[in-house]
């Protein structure tokens, strides 16, 4: 397994390192600039010119790159520019609110996706099937944004059992916390969960219909063993990446989500960062992200390779 | 005959994986009976009849953008916390008449040249120190620095020494005679001259105002408390305020609805008739004009050099109808950047160009075009959009093809400054709502010298200056204010469209709230009662 590790390392190395160069590159091709925005509409040349040089972006690029990566490595990310704050300060408090977020949506994708996937593959009640149907299609359907409004206005507006936004964190009052998180991790999970449940299903019923599972019934083992033992196990190394996958989605749907429920996470920071050209925090970011989807799919190889040990010799 | 799988697992699974959804939604939603409700938790403490003021409670104020430090001292989309933490040496009344605050009276010298100023005694901040003639000079020189970046540089650069006598009297003395200063001191926060630089990164607000800021979190809002030693005795009456942002306009109506947040000044035009459908809510607008719509013009690109053609637009655009579909109707159409509260305002000012396509045409023809084709540049925000998009329906309805140009707020910004416009803009200005002399030496699209529209004229310049060194109870201040709006309306190079006043929406138990003219939050007199 440690092999296996090493020779995915260098790949994923290089993939950061491509990373760091687009995210810096990309954002200084976009017109604007932080000194313009921290100069306001009113200022002189003369003032744009001070600010500019206090951030250091009369520097040229080749030495910025080399600046922000130095810091970067000796575990400086150096203060914003235009939020203000240190980066480091700003990124670590909204990551704890995004994890927060995405482990509740996780955690939802797989008891949704589970419930959907087993239901699915083995009712034969065909109402039981069609609400499957109509929640699996219905959830990949809506959008978030549309969701999250709905849902809103259900448990918010109309029934009044839960905030319509806002964050305690559950580390600091878990019985709030918990309720400030339902709306916006369910939002989130809803999309993935039906793709995860499609998935299992069909999973599932292709391991159920295998011949060795007719050998078993016939030899009268019990369907529940047959399902938890048999069909599962062989239905889920294609699930566990696909869950992989639909981390990294959530970890991308979770701006909107964000937005929509003024959930102070990474997507709002992102946002603001970049609408005000605050370099610093909006490369540190999109390089915290790149992270985040290599590792987890670092992780992910590392499971499926576990499930299948075809994959740990190749 | 074998089935193709068996049926049974069924019934079997089917209560597993019940039981395993129940389990999983019972640990998400751990204790949520039995423990404290996050949404009566996030409901004001109930009050009795609100006959009398009442102390105690916390007032939650939904903003949808977050506090930013760096712009501290500049006027910025999210200027309420300044008077929470902050106090100002004076503060204008309805009338513009400034009042005292840290400042408790005023004596100008004959020749306009210096201003003595007592300053009040016994103000603290925060931490203890107390509040000197240092501060006010610190202020001031704060300013006058270009890093600051603040709006209102050019007054305080008007400030060219002082006096101090002792440590609760002071004398400015002016480079010349302005006749902005108040405005001056409506916006200049007294800082904390000590710890100013932690103020502008957010780690540290020094102030001397009612509350005192405990919390910042980047993107979710900030936290105050009651300053119990300010200087207004059994002020102020709330324990505490709390800014939450919410970004999404829907999410910011939703938590005021469910009583999650009790103020607003960022519910979009739009989404007001919901409020006035909500029995819990109530809407106020302050006349303030603490912003205005637009439309610019580049003077520099043919044909809109020749102010026929920017005449003829000013006609070609319905503002009712904008200040309508865009602003809810709150707000006022007009034609110059003057609110109602203005010294400058004048009603046939405001309807000098009123919606005329057959007279923009006439113009459009009388200086030699039937069709024209020209960019329009706007913020790709919903609010923005619509203005554009309604402005494009109306010129093309007098000839003038409109392509759209959605950009961010930081390009528009960077191209604002640098004055790299395309041919029409639309955004909007502020400053009209003080001293007329401000807005055109510190408003940058009206800016005398150095302007977006690229529009120079020696007899506007000239006119500004004076307006602005003249005594504002001078005869001929009325003339010269005149004067301004009388070439701003035949240049054209500025076609302002409609005056937006602060709309804002409010639980009905909330009592006390007001603004200033910079739309700093003044909780001095706030409370939750009823």
């Amino acid at each position: 397994m440690r092999g296996y590790l090493l020779r995915r390392l260098p790949s994923a190395l290089l993939v950061l390192l491509i990373a760091s160069v687009l995210a810096f590159a990309v954002l200084r091709l976009v017109p604007g600039d932080p000194a313009a925005v921290l100069a306001g509409p009113d200022a002189s040349p003369e003032a744009e010119a001070a600010i500019r040089a206090r951030l250091g972006l009369d520097a040229p690029l080749p030495t910025q790159y080399a600046r922000w990566l130095g810091d970067l490595l000796t575990g400086d990310l150096g203060p914003s520019y235009a939020i203000g704050g240190q980066t480091a300060d700003l990124i670590g408090d909204g990551l704890g609110a995004t994890v927060e977020l995405t482990l509740g949506a996780l955690l939802f994708v797989v008891v949704l996706g589970a419930a959907f996937g087993i239901l699915g593959a083995t009712s034969r009640n065909r109402w039981v099937l069609g609400t499957v149907r109509i929640l699996t299609t219905g959830a990949l359907a809506v959008p978030p944004f549309v969701t999250g409004v709905l849902l809103v206005l259900l448990f918010s507006v109309l029934l009044g059992v839960l905030p319509p936004g806002g964050r305690v964190p559950l580390l600091t009052a878990p019985d709030l916390g918990v309720q400030y998180l339902l709306l916006p991790s369910l939002c989130l999970a809803l999309p993935s969960a039906a793709v995860l449940g499609r998935y299992l299903k069909d999973g599932i019923e292709r391991a159920l219909a295998e011949d060795y599972v007719r050998t078993a019934t016939a030899a009268g083992i019990a369907p529940r063993r047959l399902l938890w033992r048999h069909a599962l196990p062989n239905a889920l190394p294609p699930v566990v990446t696909l869950l992989g996958m639909q981390t990294g989605n959530l970890l991308g749907g979770a701006v909107l989500v964000e937005a929509i429920f003024a959930w102070p996470g990474l997507g709002q920071l992102a946002e603001q960062a970049l609408i005000r050209r605050d370099y610093p925090v909006v490369q540190d970011l999109l390089l915290l992200l790149v992270t985040a989807f290599v590792l987890v799919q670092l992780l992910t190889d590392l499971v499926h390779a576990r499930l299948d040990p075809r994959i740990r010799w190749e | 005959m074998t089935e193709l799988y068996p049926s049974t697992p069924t019934a079997l699974s089917r209560r597993t994986t019940l039981r395993a959804a129940g389990g999983g939604t019972l640990l998400l939603g751990l204790g949520l009976a039995g423990c404290r409700s996050a949404v009566s938790e996030a409901e004001a403490p109930a009050g009795q009849a609100a006959a009398a003021p009442k102390r105690g409670g916390t007032l939650t104020v939904a903003i949808n953008s977050d506090f930013t430090p760096s712009l501290l001292f500049a006027q910025s989309g999210q200027s309420l916390q300044q008077r929470l933490v902050y106090n100002t040496l004076t503060r204008y009344d309805d009338r513009l008449k400034p009042q005292p605050e840290l400042a408790t009276s005023w004596e100008y010298a004959k020749d306009g040249r210096s201003l003595t100023l007592k300053l009040r005694t016994g103000v603290t901040y925060h931490d203890g120190r107390p509040f000197t003639a240092d501060d006010v000079i610190f202020a001031v020189k704060n300013l006058q620095n270009p890093l600051r970046a603040s709006q209102l540089r050019a007054t305080a650069a008007a400030v060219a020494g002082f006096e101090k006598r002792g440590d609760h009297e002071l004398v400015l003395k002016l480079a010349h005679p302005v006749n902005n200063l108040f405005d001056l001191f409506e916006f200049m926060i007294l800082t904390d001259r000590n710890s100013v630089e932690d103020a502008v990164t957010g780690k540290k607000l020094n102030g001397t105002g009612p509350f005192k800021l405990t919390r910042w979190s980047p993107g979710a809002g900030l936290a105050f408390t009651r300053n119990e030693k300010y200087w207004q005795p059994d002020r102020p009456y709330l324990d505490a305020v709390e800014f939450r942002v919410v970004p999404q306009a829907d999410a910011l109506l939703s938590s005021l609805r469910t009583g999650q947040s009790q103020l607003s000044f960022d519910v979009p035009g739009n989404n007001l008739a919901t409020v006035t459908a909500t029995p819990e809510l109530t809407l106020s607008e302050y006349a303030t004009g603490a912003g205005a719509l637009y439309l610019g013009v580049n003077t520099t690109v043919a044909p809109l050099n020749d102010k026929t053609v920017r005449q003829a637009l000013a006609q070609g655009v319905d503002r009712e109808r904008i200040l309508k579909q865009v602003l809810g109707g709150h707000g006022l159409a007009s034609a110059t950047p003057w609110p109602k509260s203005s010294p400058a305002f004048s009603e046939a000012g405001r309807t000098h160009y009123t919606y005329n396509p057959g007279k923009a045409r006439e113009l459009l023809k009388s200086a030699g075009h039937s069709r024209l084709d020209l960019p329009l540049l706007h913020l790709g925000l919903p609010g923005d959009t619509a203005v554009a998009e309604a402005i494009q329906y109306d010129l093309k309805q007098i000839g003038v093809q409109v392509t759209l140009q959605p950009t961010d707020p930081a390009t528009a910004q960077k191209k604002l400054i640098s004055q790299s416009m395309p041919a029409l803009w639309t955004m909007g200005h502020g400053f009209a709502q003080v001293q007329p002399s401000t807005l055109a030496v510190s408003a940058y699209p009206f800016n005398e010298a150095k302007n977006t529209s690229r529009f120079r004229s020696a007899a506007y310049t000239e006119v500004v200056r004076e307006a602005w060194t003249t005594p504002e109870t001078d005869a001929r201040a009325n003339a010269l204010r005149r004067q301004i709006t009388d070439t701003l309306l035949d240049e054209a190079f500025i076609i302002d469209l409609v005056i937006r006043g602060s709309v804002q929406v409010s639980a009905k138990k909330l009592h006390g709230v007001t603004l200033n003219k910079f739309s700093y939050l003044n909780l001095d007199d706030a409370y939750l009662a009823g």
